[in-house]
């Protein structure tokens, strides 16, 4: 066998000490040199954030705490494994894939159990070698330079690389879909279908039609799919984004359950059909969902306090208070001392008090609530803050209320759906309509500040249009569509009076607002394909 | 978590745990005994390959009683990806590694290296493992492991020195539980469950099948897995 381990570091994650010797002897059959060894999940983090592996081979089943795939998710988002690492979960049942269905970090294998050296060996090489033809296009895919992602893939797509050509044709797919280039993406999708139905592709053409607005087009491709493919899970995250869109929270609720049915491990399905069943009354399914939640979240990095006050909610809902006090007091004690757990917990109790009667109580916990939101200021998240807001109608203190609303209205004046949050919660305290004029005239603002912005642009005033921009900003500082006016036109001013490192770095601050604001990855692709042309030929030395 | 479960909801997990169990002391075992083979004497090599072979043989078993418990209560399919025809062969290789080396047996492979393959990978390279340690147990002195395209689909062929199938094998229909053989050996079981598995791997008007005859290149039994 090569010595394709030398000089590779690698991470075993394993509990069991007799496998972990048995695993790393095996690892020296292959001239492994430098192997790092965790015990369990914390552990396996904790060498993660020290070294950056070529491998890790991690058991799935790690004992009491985090799991494999909770490493892995964890590890993912925290950026402790970079795109030349290669995780591979152990796992003692073939089919581990599908039962666990991972709704966004997916390993790049599984290994089932027992395995001997050529069997790993075998697999190692495979990902080794397909991570190191890929790496120029992920290296690019990273850095958000996806023009020069696309010519890597370009590139190698022309070679001569037969065993990864349906994998090099999938990505090219997938970074057309993501730059706006739609009809390159269904050609190639069209094509692969042509030899083989394969799933992916089927997919890849119903995210196209969402993209492009086509709702129908988009659920008759998720529906063709799950019909000849009934566990490819994603088809059914697409289907109920469908739906969603087009308002249907039932037919939501039915299509995410199917999929939790399949995966009941995924815990953000879990979250998502726990809100689902929630906003259209459905109280069995939304309390088992959200339990389901609080459960896998225990060592999960998506744990999140809110999976416990919803439930609690629920409890207040339906009349069951102790339930409700004792979901609070199992959340503080499993996020103890954490500022956003105890806002949410006094926030409800005031409800519970006022409810059980107790006015003195709730007005006590609603002061402590509007300090202890002050003290987080717009790191409240914004769920929380239309609570908070609604505790204060409820004990008729409108004037903190209003402040609360004011302020989540200009900040979210783009967001329909929370929109609608907002208008489901006045009608909740008997305000139907309340604040519909002051969403109207935010609206109306907003419409205004883009046409004069967007006439000072045509005009060539590209500085009056960033500064008045800016000022705009300043208010609604959270905007999507201010934000990508700004991009387009610092774009625009770029192309057209050259290129500036000032303007270039303002550029780069811009998009990098506009991922964490979480504006839509495909509205920023068009963009950030234009900006990563704009740097090629800057640093080609090529001045426009 | 599992109280409110009924009684026919709860075997399948009692299965799952069992299996989950089973699987790991096995994985413990087999790697025990490849330290062990490490550290003998010269004169205990064929027990210790016997131990482990006897091991693999466990987990091929409970592997199949699995995936056809699986089947039957209409849970199973296929995670299919693109692979190359020879990982596939390799890994059935050495999967079968310490039987050849314990019965001093010759396998050879036929197959290029950019003949791609779509399957389910632990599927197919468990079925062809099943097969190819039948024929290593029935042949005299070398099997043959070959890939190649035929008509449209993906051929796999296992070819043995030895007698050949006996006629009702060669009769009986693999895919029929009825015809198979089920008491006198792993044979029959065996291939009724790479049949089954070569019946999931579909594509557009084509589906897998298997073929056994006794017109072997080497002169013995001969099997074929046709993937479309």
């Amino acid at each position: 066998m090569k010595p394709i381990l030398a000089g590779k570091s690698i991470l075993i994650v394993e509990d069991y000490p007799a496998m972990r010797k048995a695993i790393r002897n095996m690892l020296y059959t292959l001239d492994a040199d430098l192997i790092t060894e965790a015990d369990n999940g914390e552990n396996a983090l904790l060498a993660m954030s020290k070294t950056s592996f070529d491998v890790v081979l991690c058991d799935y089943n790690l004992g009491a705490g985090k799991n494999g795939q909770q490493v892995l998710e964890e590890a993912r988002l925290q950026k402790l494994i970079g795109y030349h690492c290669v995780f591979i979960i152990i796992a003692a049942e073939q089919s581990a894939s599908m039962v666990l269905g991972a709704m966004d970090s997916k390993p790049d294998e599984y290994l089932a159990k027992p395995f001997n050296a050529q069997q790993l060996f075998a697999r190692l090489e495979r990902n080794l070698s397909r991570k190191t033809l890929l790496n120029s296009i992920e290296k690019e895919v990273e850095r958000g330079n996806l023009s020069q992602a696309i010519q890597q893939c370009d590139k190698l797509l022309a070679g001569n690389h037969k065993k990864v050509r349906t994998h090099l044709l999938k990505m090219r797919a997938e970074l057309a879909t993501l730059v706006g280039d739609f009809d390159t993406g269904r050609g190639i999708y069209a094509e692969i279908l042509q030899e083989r139905d394969l799933p992916w592709a089927r997919l890849g053409l119903g995210i196209i039609d969402f993209q492009v607005g086509d709702l129908a087009g988009a659920a008759s491709h998720f529906e063709d799919l799950l019909r000849a493919h009934p566990l490819f899970l994603e088809g059914y995250d697409w289907l109920s984004k469908v739906y969603e869109a087009e308002d249907k929270l039932q037919e939501v609720q039915e299509v995410v359950n199917q999929a939790v049915d399949l995966s009941p491990q995924s815990i953000l399905r879990q979250k998502k059909l726990a809100e689902t069943a929630d906003k259209i009354g459905n109280v069995a399914v939304a309390e088992k969902a959200y339990k389901a939640a609080v459960t896998l979240g225990k060592h999960s990095i998506y744990r999140s306090c809110s999976d416990f006050t919803n439930l609690a909610k629920l409890y207040t809902k339906t009349h069951s208070g102790d339930e409700a006090l004792k979901t609070l007091a199992h959340m503080r004690k499993e996020f103890h001392n954490d500022p956003e757990a105890e806002l949410r917990a006094t926030t409800l109790e005031a409800e519970l008090h006022q409810n059980g009667g107790d006015t003195e109580k709730a007005g006590l916990c609603l002061q402590k609530a509007l300090l202890l939101h002050q003290q987080l200021g717009a790191n409240t998240p914004k769920d929380l803050q239309l609570d908070i807001a609604r505790g204060c109608f409820l004990q008729n203190q409108a004037g903190q209320a209003e402040t609360i609303l004011d302020g989540l209205i200009k900040t979210h004046i783009d967001d329909e759906q929370f929109l609608d949050d907002v208008r489901r919660m006045q009608s909740s305290v008997g305000l139907e309509n309340h604040s519909e004029d002051l969403i109207q005239n935010t609206k109306r603002a907003l419409v205004a500040t883009n046409n004069k912005g967007v006439a000072l642009y045509k005009q060539g005033k590209f500085k009056e249009a960033m500064a008045l921009f800016e000022t705009a900003i300043a208010s609604m500082p959270d905007n999507k569509t201010i934000i990508i006016n700004m991009l387009k036109i610092i774009l625009h001013d770029l192309k057209a009076s050259g290129i500036e490192e000032e303007k270039l770095l303002r550029a780069q601050a811009l998009f990098k607002k506009a991922r964490q604001i979480h504006i839509d990855r495909h509205k920023l692709g068009i963009l950030q394909m234009e900006f990563s042309n704009l740097l090629r030929q800057y640093h080609e030395g090529a001045r426009v | 978590m599992n109280a409110g479960l009924k009684e026919d909801a709860l075997f399948p997990v009692i299965l799952g745990a069992t299996v989950h169990d089973i699987k790991n002391s096995l994985g413990t075992l087999l790697g025990l005994i490849q330290q062990m083979s490490l550290k003998q004497s010269a004169g205990q090599v064929d027990e210790v390959r016997q131990l482990e072979f006897e091991a693999n043989r466990i987990n091929h078993s409970l592997m199949q009683l699995l995936v056809m418990y699986k089947i039957d209560s209409r849970k199973f399919s296929l995670m299919e990806d693109e692979y190359a025809a020879l990982d596939l062969i390799n890994e059935a290789k050495a999967q079968q590694d310490r039987l050849s080396r314990l019965q001093n047996i010759e396998v050879r492979s036929e197959c290029r290296d950019d003949l791609l393959c779509y399957c389910d990978y632990q599927q197919i390279s468990n079925a062809l493992g099943t097969v190819l340690n039948n024929a290593q147990r029935y042949t005299k002195n070398a099997v043959l492991i070959s890939a190649s395209e035929a008509d449209g689909y993906l051929r796999f062929c296992i070819e043995d020195d030895g007698l050949g199938y006996p006629p009702h094998l060669l009769e009986a229909d693999l895919t029929n539980p009825a015809d198979v053989d089920w008491v006198s050996g792993n044979t029959g079981l065996g291939l009724y469950f790479v049949a089954a598995i070569a019946g999931f791997h579909k594509n557009r008007d084509k589906t897998g099948y298997v073929e056994i005859d006794n017109h072997s290149r080497l002169g013995g039994a001969r099997f074929s897995l046709y993937l479309p």
